[in-house]
């Protein structure tokens, strides 16, 4: 095992990433190397030596993390949360009145297809007289026969 | 995620904005101390801690990690990649050699502290915190996130987004300028017990 590898597995000997077996190879190697030795307790001591950060956030960053992300939300998502169950039941109750009603209607649903289609029947089409007369006059032009100025 | 964080995280969503103090104050210290290491002044270090936040609790539909504190050092990282971008030089130090195994920054031996710092902070562990602001940005962040925030190399990999074992190599190699930097004093370490 050289240094690097050593060096690498005093890292993760201190993170407690070593597996057993791996932890067996390194107390070997600290054993018979000096150098790895002083490396461990070089490490164990830079922890130790590091002075903690002693600056604290802003006494109002709660407030102000807070704001920023009423500030931020997109607009669907400002509805309360107990609103949602509360579209919800109101859609499904208008949903169950809707089909409560057309179930019931007189006639149901095979009298009214009866209705429109007598109702389609009675009406005719204001422009049919027209188009039938172009229609004749269309004729007219292809067929041989002369006929007056009038007529056109 | 922990229970307790995942209960605060729901409580603050029903309307509980005590809920959310109580989160921000968990992990209040590690955050900040970290955050703290990479910002000019503590005015931008609170900046970002409250964007950190913010951006953790927007995209927390996107978390997929289970593990809060992680999530947290990740968004921080990122605040920090783009700081650290915006004031790039135009040619970069941390940009990777062609055979991509090291940067430039790795190449070059660190810079010792300033002499200012040294009369400032005649203690070992300002010096090491002196050069290690020195560093490159990835070896500085591995290195604050191992000793200052406690993340395991598993852990400090999943923010860098980077392999297990490119994370202890960062950590390597500012372990290796900090030696070179401090020179004698680095050796008085190994007579400090935690």
């Amino acid at each position: 095992m050289n240094q690097t590898h050593v060096e690498r597995w005093l890292l993760l000997e201190q993170t407690g990433e070593l597996s057993a077996r791996q932890r067996r190879q390194l107390a070997a190697a600290l054993a018979a190397s000096s150098v790895a030795r002083r490396g461990r307790a070089e490490l164990c001591g830079l922890a130790a030596a590091i002075p903690p950060v002693t600056a604290q956030p802003a006494a109002d960053a709660v407030p102000r993390i807070a704001a920023r992300l009423r500030a931020r939300q997109k607009p669907s998502l400002t509805f309360p949360p107990a609103w949602k169950p509360a579209l919800a039941a109101v859609a499904a109750l208008a949903l169950l009145v809707g089909l409560r009603v057309f179930r019931y209607q007189p006639g149901g649903y095979g009298g009214s297809a009866v209705a429109a289609v007598a109702e389609e029947e009675d009406w005719t089409d204001p422009l049919e007289a027209e188009f039938a007369e172009l229609e004749n006059l269309i004729s007219g032009f292809d067929s041989d026969e002369p006929f007056g100025i009038t007529e056109l | 995620m922990a229970a307790e964080d995942a209960t605060c995280l729901a409580a603050y969503r029903r309307g509980d904005a005590e809920a959310l103090g109580r989160l921000v104050d968990k992990y209040r210290r590690p955050l900040f101390a970290f955050l703290s290491r990479f910002a000019a002044h503590p005015g931008e270090a609170d900046e970002w801690f409250q964007e950190t936040w913010v951006r953790a609790i927007q995209h927390m539909n996107l978390f997929r990690q289970k593990n809060l504190p992680g999530w947290l050092f990740r968004i921080a990282h990122n605040l920090i990649v783009d700081h650290a971008r915006r004031r790039k030089p135009d040619c970069s130090l941390d940009a990777p050699l062609p055979d991509g195994t090291a940067t430039l920054a790795d190449m070059v031996p660190a810079d010792r502290p300033t002499p200012a710092a040294e009369t400032a902070g005649r203690d070992l562990g300002r010096l090491i915190a002196a050069a290690a602001a020195n560093l490159p940005v990835e070896q500085r962040e591995v290195f604050w996130l191992r000793m200052d925030a406690g993340l395991s190399f598993r852990e400090i990999a999943r923010v860098q987004r980077c392999s297990i074992n490119t994370a202890l190599a960062r950590m390597q190699y500012a372990l290796g300028k900090l030696r070179a930097a401090l020179g004698p004093a680095y050796r008085e370490l190994q007579d400090l017990r935690p």
